[in-house]
């Protein structure tokens, strides 16, 4: 035959097979039982007795319940990381490392600045608690007192409380006693019980526009009253002076730093990249890497890091804005934004600190692992500093966005969004009250910061281990001050005292480099491994089984029924026409049954696809009317290659 | 000839194959194979055939895949760590303390006498260039005597010089004490062996370091343990949980920066001690007395004790992991042991002990183990030996070197600050160098406080001066006292073990697995094919043969005309038969053997698919029967 007509004589042949070959679901599943290669399955029809059977059916059904419990199981641990610690000995980038005076300009060029607040705050105090700094100046002050206006009090004035539950209060400037009426803040009273209420010193920020809405912050100590309260003018006055007269107001690099080694060679201010902070003045980090070269360092150890003598001029401090005396610092990576505030180191004077590091990288998985972000670019908050993302960038960032669409103005903490400036009240008369507010619900969670922020996938972390001792020792410290005064003695004419010096050494412990990492715990490889052997356990099952299932119980199944009811309806149809054949329901039973009773038990030989007995002949063959019977008639022609496929 | 018949047959045997063709061959397999899609293959109707052809081989690339994937993961040896984190027995770290001075004054002045004045001079004379012009005014007379009397011969090998750098490009170099302008012009950094600080402290101390470490290298090493500072004088209280220990706890240890330091349960003699509890109560308690006023001014500016917490029998690198402790206080450590143990090769990169690592341990000669500060110190004194023919000072020597000195090698310091800084050298010990798989690191939470009291002042200095000198007079004062606690955290361990991420039991059972999803197969199936393979040469070989005596045979046939009963013949006789006998041992077979499947004429019609083979058999062969 030419191939061409055997496939046309083979496409004809198999036209009308359109369904599966059993006519009936329950011979479909029989033959589905014999033939599959699922275990269970067939176990249930080739048993004897009912009470087997029903043991094979409870088995295999608990089988396919034990399959779907652990593939579920399976499923859900699959996302999950499993974390690796890799420990590296190599050379290592030095950090940078960021060095800070704590009081950030220095008291005499910031003089004419605040001497207004500071005559106020010195009045407040004498006002509060008798305290002065010696009788003539009390006299001076209050010869001020009486000659200037205090406008900085007028504007927010300190209350002294007369007793918290009736609610009386003395105003500082004028004296005056009133009841107020609106919400009262404690500050920490949550945690501290404040025993005498008379001592509660504290002030009022009132909305201009609406003068009774006010709220009334408390503190437990009139230090911290008197602080905060310092700090709200300070920041106000501070607003308002150009960036280019505050760097000039703060250290010089040459101020602070005296003395400078790192990786055992000499360095200078050169190496230090200025970085203007608005909390800490001029601040200096070494090894910034802004040109793109980063310091490594090969060797571990003291000597091999970086040792620095910093100048603390602690004669020249701001007595109410910094109460403690020293330099800030802070290890971070090159492209990390130094928040000296929230996690710097204070250094003591007189004193050398030794720092030694270890470093340690983490990298977490983002999604669907975790809940990080890699870049910070799918976080809807704009990043205000020129930095890489971190969590503290993005809630700064957002507290200063959410400050901005309130209040009108930005925070002097926090860099300036594009098109906003800082508040001062010349300006923006209410922005400390709006401030307080907005800082209330930032911290309470109520602005949605928390929520929007996630943290980084990848952070470096320099473990710090700080030792101090004391500097210079007692038989060096006369060389040493003398020295190091001739150095700095281009500049100011005077000999050093101890107290304003401080030693810093970073270095590194070690060159073990601790590399974090999680990894995904499961592939898809492994889970479908994983799948195989619990389909392979329980019923020897693999993916051609679960095929097999879709295909016999869903098509093959759904057509059969489907034909039914195209029968049914058919015959319905006749019958509506002539009388109705009585030939289907016997047929079914007759055909039914040498296979399917199950009265009659199943034998080995049943089991074993044994025809029917001998004495079974061709009068029992069905009358043929299903359209089966048309398929095998399709096979018994003689097309000998289809011939060979069906029958293997 | 026994055993050629015997071979014989056992090739007849193996010929036994289940078809004498390879159709038949496919046929059988498809049918009787464990895995699952061949089967459908020839179960189904003709349209699902083909669906079912192609999804069998998908599913098998698919498995070929995946085993790839696993099979590569399992060579890349990955490493899965579990951490723990809790409070066990543990062994107490060994102490180390040392005095940030590593001799008394007062025992070395005779020595460093010389070198002293010649340093004061240097500083008036530095201090003066403050007044007036600093670098081109001319010395004056005073200073001009004091050099005089002074011994400028330790002057002239490493002379301080006053660089100018006002000019830039053409730096001037002055000789402190020397009147003319040396070097100017020179480019100090490169042409000269000049190292410029520019912090005259740190300059100093360098300078200083290096004439002091020339000087002192000349002694030996038992008079310089004597004239650093003595346990007794040190070590003033020590107890232990409840367990009072004196001094003599302590091992000594002669450390080249630090002079005399005492290691508490070093456990190199002795049992390590071990603490049950944590807290302060149980840990170690010491009272120490670092007596400041016996300083060496220039070589030291810092004061305090300096001490460090390390593991048994390992050499301290007081340099890399000291921390200090300040005089006048009380410092508290929280110690938390942070353990790494890892796998060796080739999971990682790592040393058990060191063996493996090319460099010489020098600091065998301390019985301590390996350790990276070991190894790369050695490797650095190895290459000064190479480089600069002496050893250096703060590392111990190899064998038949002697340490550095002026006399001997007078270029030593040139040649040691240049090694140094070469990035060279110092990538190659960090190459040569592996770091220990089992990386303990002690984490400590440092607090302090200030001690005495004011209060306890008094009667605390009396009662240590009296234990010590036996004296009524106090001979303390709060510049040289210190009190350490050392004590356990409540968590006092953080493990993290590696263990293999991938064994061979887990390759297999993810190999087995793979197969199994996709195809429900496993070894049996897979020594099945290679049967199947075997058949098919079987076949393909008699077929050669068969068309070989076929090829004779019909030039045979032309000269005889009476043949033999042919190759094929015989075959198929073999064949039946072992067919019959494969049938029977057929290891995992689920299909019944139709084999006892009669041709039944009679038979009735066929409802299923698997039960149409039966008009068919009775037309078909014998072996096709067997076959279905």
């Amino acid at each position: 035959m030419a191939p061409g007509k055997t496939i046309k004589a083979k496409i004809k042949k198999t036209l009308p097979v359109t369904g599966p070959q059993a006519p009936t679901v329950s011979e479909l599943m029989l033959w589905y039982c014999m033939n599959t290669n699922t275990h269970g399955c067939r176990r249930i029809v080739v048993s004897r007795g009912r009470l087997r059977r029903f043991i094979w059916i409870l088995l295999t059904l608990s089988a396919v319940g034990l399959i779907l419990w652990q593939c579920a199981e399976l499923v859900m641990s699959y996302y999950t990381a499993s974390v690796s610690v890799t420990v590296q000995f190599q050379k290592l980038p030095f950090p940078a490392v960021t060095i800070c005076n704590i009081n950030p300009y220095k008291y005499s060029a910031m003089k004419e600045h605040l001497s207004e607040l500071d005559k106020e705050t010195k009045n407040a105090l004498e006002t509060l608690y008798g305290f002065s700094e010696g009788k003539s100046k009390v006299r001076r002050d209050a010869d001020d007192w009486n000659a200037t206006e205090s406008k900085f009090l007028e504007r927010i004035p300190l209350l002294k409380f007369e007793d918290l539950s009736k609610r009386t209060v003395t105003e500082i400037p004028s004296g005056n006693k009133r009841k107020i009426e609106t919400s009262v803040f404690h500050q920490g009273s949550s945690m501290v019980n404040t025993g005498d209420p008379q001592d509660v010193v504290g002030f009022q920020l009132c909305d201009p526009n609406n003068s009774s809405d006010c709220a009334v912050y408390t503190f437990s100590s009139g230090v911290n009253a008197i602080q905060e309260w310092y700090k709200l003018h300070y920041m106000n006055i501070m607003a308002q002076i150009p960036l280019e007269t505050k760097v000039n107001m703060g250290y010089s690099a040459e101020d602070l730093l005296l003395t400078c080694f790192f990786d055992g060679i000499s360095c200078d201010t050169r190496n230090f990249t200025p970085f203007h902070h608005p909390l800490y003045g001029n601040c200096y980090t070494f090894n910034s890497g802004e040109n793109g070269r980063v310091l490594t360092t090969s060797t571990g150890g003291s000597e091999y890091g970086l040792q620095v003598v910093l100048y603390i001029e602690e004669a020249d401090y701001n007595p109410f804005l910094v109460t403690s005396t020293g330099a800030k610092i802070i290890v971070h990576d090159q492209h990390e934004y130094p928040f000296i505030e929230d996690i710097g180191t204070e250094i003591e004077t007189a004193t050398a600190t030794s720092i030694g590091m270890h470093f340690t990288q983490s990298h977490k998985l983002s999604k669907p692992y975790s809940d990080c972000t890699e870049t910070g670019t799918d976080i809807p908050v704009a990043n205000l500093y020129n930095k890489s993302y971190s969590l503290q960038i993005c809630l700064h960032s957002c507290f200063q966005r959410a400050m901005v669409d309130t209040c009108g103005c930005a925070q002097y903490a926090q860099p300036l969004p594009p098109g906003a400036e800082y508040c001062n009240y010349k300006k923006y008369p209410n922005w400390m009250y709006c401030y307080y507010k907005l800082h209330e619900k930032f911290v309470k969670e109520q602005l949605g910061c928390q929520q929007i922020c996630k943290e980084a996938c990848s952070f470096k972390e320099w473990t710090l281990t700080t030792s101090l001792a004391q500097w210079p020792s007692s038989v060096s410290e006369d060389w040493m001050l003398r020295v190091l005064s001739w150095d700095k003695g281009q500049k100011i004419n005077k000999m050093l005292n101890k107290t304003d010096l401080a030693n810093l050494v970073v270095f590194y412990k070690d060159l073990n480099e601790r590399f974090i990492s999680e990894n995904p715990a499961n592939n898809i490889v492994i889970l479908l491994s994983n799948f195989g052997g619990q389909l392979g356990l329980w019923m020897s099952c693999s993916v051609v089984c679960v095929i097999e299932i879709i295909e016999v119980f869903f098509i093959d199944s759904f057509f059969i029924i489907m034909r039914r009811y195209w029968q049914k309806a058919k015959k319905w149809w006749n019958g509506q026409k002539a009388a109705p054949l009585q030939v289907n329901a016997p047929a079914k039973e007759g055909h039914d049954n040498p296979m399917c009773i199950d009265e009659d038990l199943p034998t080995f030989n049943t089991a074993l696809h044994l025809p029917l007995p001998q004495e079974n002949h061709m009068s029992r063959t069905p009358p043929p009317n299903y359209s089966t019977l048309q398929l095998d008639a399709a096979f018994t022609d003689p097309l000998p290659d289809m011939l060979e496929g069906r029958s293997h | 000839m026994n055993f050629k018949r015997y071979f014989i047959r056992v090739l007849h045997r193996l010929q036994k194959g289940p078809g004498y063709t390879y159709k038949e061959l496919l046929v059988w397999y498809c049918d009787n194979t464990n895995t699952h899609g061949p089967k459908r293959i020839i179960r189904e109707g003709p349209k699902k055939k083909v669906i079912w052809f192609f999804l069998t081989l998908l599913f098998a690339s698919l498995v070929f895949w995946q085993w790839g994937i696993l099979i590569y993961t399992y060579l890349s040896y990955s490493v899965s760590s579990s951490l723990s984190i809790g409070f066990k027995t543990m062994k107490f770290p060994a102490v180390t303390v040392c005095n940030a001075s590593p001799y008394k004054y007062s025992k070395v002045r005779h020595l460093l006498k010389e070198l002293d004045e010649l340093t004061e001079a240097a500083l008036e004379r530095i201090l003066q260039s403050k007044h007036g012009d600093a670098i081109s005014a001319p010395p004056l007379n005073s200073s001009e005597t004091v050099s005089q009397r002074l011994d400028l011969k330790l002057w002239n090998q490493i002379p301080l010089v006053l660089i100018d750098e006002s000019d830039p490009d053409h730096p001037v170099i002055i000789d402190l004490f020397e009147t003319n302008q040396s070097g100017s012009g020179t480019q100090p950094n490169n042409s000269s062996p000049a190292l410029s600080n520019s912090g005259a402290p740190g300059c100093y101390d360098k300078w200083y370091i290096l004439q002091s470490t020339s000087i002192l290298s000349k002694v030996p090493l038992q008079e310089r343990i004597r004239m650093g500072y003595q346990p007794e004088d040190m070590i003033l209280a020590c107890l232990y949980g409840a367990e009072p220990c004196s001094y003599r706890n302590f091992t000594q240890i002669y450390h080249p920066d630090h002079g005399n330091c005492y290691i508490f349960n070093w456990g190199m003699d002795e049992e390590a001690l071990i603490s049950s509890n944590p807290g302060a109560e149980f840990g170690l308690k010491l009272i120490l007395d670092i007596s400041q006023q016996d300083y060496i001014p220039y070589l030291t500016s810092t004061a305090g004790a300096r001490l460090m917490l390390h593991e048994q029998k390992s050499f301290p690198f007081l340099k890399d992991q000291g921390i200090y402790a300040m005089s006048g206080t009380e410092t508290s450590i929280g110690v938390l042991v942070d353990e790494l143990e890892r796998m060796g090769y080739p999971y990682s990169d790592c040393t058990m002990n060191g063996s493996d690592v090319p460099v010489k341990n020098l600091y065998n000669e301390y019985n301590t183990s390996y350790s990276i500060q070991a190894c790369l110190r050695s490797c650095f004194q190895a290459q000064m030996f190479e480089n600069c023919g002496c050893g250096h000072y703060l590392f111990p020597l190899p064998e038949g070197v002697n340490y550095c000195n002026n006399e001997d090698d007078p270029d030593w310091a040139y040649c040691y600050s240049s090694l140094r800084s070469s990035i060279r050298h110092r990538q190659f010990c960090i190459d040569s160098c592996k770091e220990t798989c089992n990386d303990t690191q002690y984490k400590m939470t440092i607090s302090m406080a200030d001690w005495p009291s004011e209060a306890s002042e008094d009667w605390i200095f009396h009662i240590l001066s009296y234990e010590r000198d036996l004296s009524t007079n106090v001979t303390l004062d709060r510049n040289g006292i210190i009190k350490l606690n050392i004590y356990f955290q409540e968590y006092n361990y953080r493990t993290i073990s590696e263990s293999a991420a991938t064994t061979i039991v887990w390759l297999l059972s993810s190999l087995g697995g793979q197969f199994g999803f996709w195809m429900g197969g496993s070894v049996l199936c897979l020594i099945e094919f290679g049967e199947i393979i075997i058949d098919f040469l079987w076949i393909t070989i008699i077929n050669i043969i068969s068309w070989c005596k076929g090829l004779k045979q019909k030039r045979a046939w032309a000269q005889y005309p009476d043949t033999p009963p042919t190759v094929s013949e015989l075959v198929e006789a073999h064949t039946n038969l072992g067919f019959q006998y494969e049938d029977t041992i057929t290891p995992c077979d689920e299909v019944p053997s139709p084999g006892a499947l009669p041709p039944e004429p009679g038979t009735p019609p066929p409802k299923y698919d698997s039960l149409r083979v039966d008009p068919r058999a009775g037309i078909d062969s014998d072996s096709d029967v067997e076959a279905s």
